[in-house]
């Protein structure tokens, strides 16, 4: 038979973003894959070099667009190691609460993404429709909708707002009433069944070999998860379950993240209470004025006054809505830290495309790279 | 290893009716709880669409719409504006300029910030700086030009936007309390009343020093016999002096 590579992307509606996946085919087998990243990468570690580290929470944003406080979150958390700044106790829970609408947030748009890439057009408009309900929450108390540039070191920017805990409420239990509607739309049909269940295995022996991590490693049944295993923030005083699927497929894929949206619900509903029953201050004390807020004075000649503090490294791991996240922060006493490592766990689980890809056909490559959840931005930095 | 084996008690017309029942239910309710809003004829900043959650039946779906809080195009209150630069320094993108207006005293002309929103990505960093609170983002989204020079907005034309008395974020950031302070290298000071001059909320006096009589063959410095204190209260900590002093003698350290 005649065998061929084809290109699939980096303009194409399966990516998902700017990447390329070169596919080797023998009629509609796939024989071999070879995704090529880097068309979306704009320098974010090297820029973060040369800037303040509250001017970074700028790029963190951008770094994963649909999950912006996430990696706030991760670089926050880095750097106030570096720094030696401990946040108050309510700032970490507004931090988790954050986390968790961004991670509603990020499945639901996620969840939309999907259920295009298998054909079916309505759930893709009320996927979108309930995430505007997270965005709505998160405008009314960092400003944006996107990008949120909320954290700070030492804390976040603001409190929440009055009302915000009651609006907030009404939003989780609106959402639950819609995660029921769609598994009656995907995992109730039969239709959905026949085009996902078996498509794109890899077992967890794999995954971890891989360094899989995300919903695609908990599909594999591994109840491997940040939030648990190695807590951060204020995870280790919330309930909550690690949601695992045993078939290692795109259905399983999606089991994970349905019930992971009603583990985030059930998340924000305890740090509300918390947050309700525990009034403080949302920045350190001891945090000067330049780093609380970002200030940079700059000297005669234009270049950034020098200020003295202590030298530190930070690293910090977190579940992101798309797997593990790591980043790595060394500060060696200037303005600006002297290098930021950002660790992608989409990055690593696009890389291992060939061991999920090869063998199915060709229509099958859409499912299963929307249930891995690309996000280019953070897979380039 | 891509197939899998149907299952054979389903009936294929179920397949198709029960996604379908729930579309449909879906239907029904958006004909009563619209999604949307008819853009531009109705706006999410109208007063019907403010406050508590739209779930209820009748109105479209949504929290409390445009908040106060949302970052959108700059209001500038020039009369209350000290000129200290901070929103210029504090901007990550460099897409503040402070330029002239008029008003001022010709030697020391007033400088008020000018926004390029092509560069400006809506961090709010500027008016979390600005320590007058005369620099604050508004709730106004609609920004397209028809050249790109009409994205700069001139002090005169954030004004205008602040005249227009939109909402305003009712958030103000709070100054840490454990603040940096401008300290003074005393040797080095030679009285030259630069700081002071150029202090933007004139907290710096210059307050005379005894001149020490010289013993023996002792060179006294070339200096003028004064030395500038920082109100510590009234300073906004804009580092202006720091930039004027021609010896380099004023530094940001721990408050004493």
């Amino acid at each position: 038979m005649s065998e061929m590579w084809i290109n699939m992307g980096p303009q194409h509606p399966m990516t998902h973003g700017l990447w390329n996946l070169r596919v080797k085919i023998d009629g509609e087998i796939v024989l071999d894959v070879d995704p090529e990243m880097g068309y979306l990468h704009r320098g974010i570690e090297k820029i973060s070099e040369d800037r303040h580290y509250n001017e970074i929470i700028t790029l963190m944003d951008r770094t994963c667009y649909v999950a912006g406080i996430a990696w706030e979150h991760l670089f926050i958390l880095a750097a106030e190691q570096a720094l030696h700044v401990e946040p108050p106790e309510r700032a970490l829970w507004i931090r988790m609460l954050s986390e968790e609408f961004q991670r509603v947030a990020s499945h639901l748009m996620w969840y939309a993404a999907f259920v295009q890439d298998i054909g079916l057009m309505s759930p893709f408009l009320y996927g979108m429709r309930d995430r505007d309900l997270v965005l709505d929450l998160f405008q009314s108390y960092t400003g944006g909708r996107l990008t949120y540039e909320y954290m700070r070191v030492g804390g976040v920017r603001n409190d929440l707002p009055p009302g915000f805990a009651e609006q907030a409420r009404k939003v989780c239990d609106w959402l639950l009433d819609r995660f029921v509607e769609y598994d009656r739309l995907c995992s109730g049909s039969d239709i959905f069944h026949r085009r996902c269940d078996d498509l794109g295995v890899v077992k967890a022996q794999d995954c971890i070999r891989l360094g899989i991590t995300g919903p695609m490693l908990r599909s594999a049944g591994v109840p491997r998860d940040l939030r648990k295993d190695r807590p951060y923030a204020a995870y280790d005083r919330v309930d909550f379950d690690v949601a695992t699927a045993e078939t290692a497929d795109v259905t399983g894929r999606y089991v994970v993240r349905m019930e992971e949206l009603r583990q985030s619900v059930r998340i924000i509903r305890q740090a509300l209470d918390w947050l309700d029953k525990n009034p403080g201050p949302v920045m350190a004390d001891n945090v000067p004025r330049w780093m609380g807020a970002p200030y940079a004075p700059v000297g005669r000649e234009g270049y950034l006054l020098k200020r003295e503090y202590p030298k530190g490294v930070g690293f910090s791991a977190i579940e992101e809505p798309h797997g593990e996240a790591l980043a790595y922060v060394v500060n060696e006493g200037g303005e600006h830290p002297y290098r930021v490592k950002l660790k992608s766990p989409v990055f690593v689980n696009l890389s291992a495309a060939r061991h999920y890809l090869v063998g199915y056909r060709v229509a099958d490559i859409p499912p299963i790279m929307g249930s891995v959840d690309i996000c280019v931005g953070e897979v380039d930095r | 290893m891509a197939e899998s084996e149907p299952t054979p008690s389903s009936n294929p017309v179920l397949w198709v009716a029960k996604p379908l029942v729930t579309a449909a239910r879906q239907f029904g309710k958006s004909l009563f709880r619209p999604s949307t809003i008819v853009y531009p004829f109705e706006r999410l900043e109208d007063p019907k669409f403010r406050g508590a959650v739209r779930v209820a039946p009748g109105k479209p779906i949504g929290v409390g719409q445009v908040w106060d809080n949302y970052r959108g195009v700059h209001a500038l209150n020039i009369d209350t504006c000290i000129s200290c630069n901070l929103c210029a320094f504090s901007c990550p993108d460099l897409c503040i300029d402070m330029v002239t207006v008029p008003g001022g005293d010709p030697r020391h002309p007033k400088k008020c910030p000018q926004i390029d929103y092509g560069k400006c990505s809506y961090c709010g960093f500027c008016s979390d700086a600005c320590p007058e609170g005369c620099l604050t983002m508004t709730t106004r989204y609609e920004l397209s030009v028809s050249k790109r020079a009409d994205m700069i907005y001139s002090p005169e034309r954030l004004r205008e936007v602040f005249n227009a008395k939109l909402p305003m974020s009712p958030i103000r950031v709070e100054r840490p309390k454990n603040e940096d302070a401008i300290l003074l290298d005393a040797p080095l000071c030679i009285g030259c009343n630069a700081c002071a001059r150029d202090c933007p909320t004139k907290c710096i006096t210059m307050v005379d020093l005894p001149k020490p009589v010289p013993k023996g063959g002792e060179k006294l410095p070339k200096r003028i016999w004064k030395e500038p204190v920082v109100n510590d209260s009234d300073c906004v900590r804009c580092g202006t002096c720091i930039s004027v002093c021609p010896k380099e003698c004023l530094f940001w350290g721990t408050h004493r």
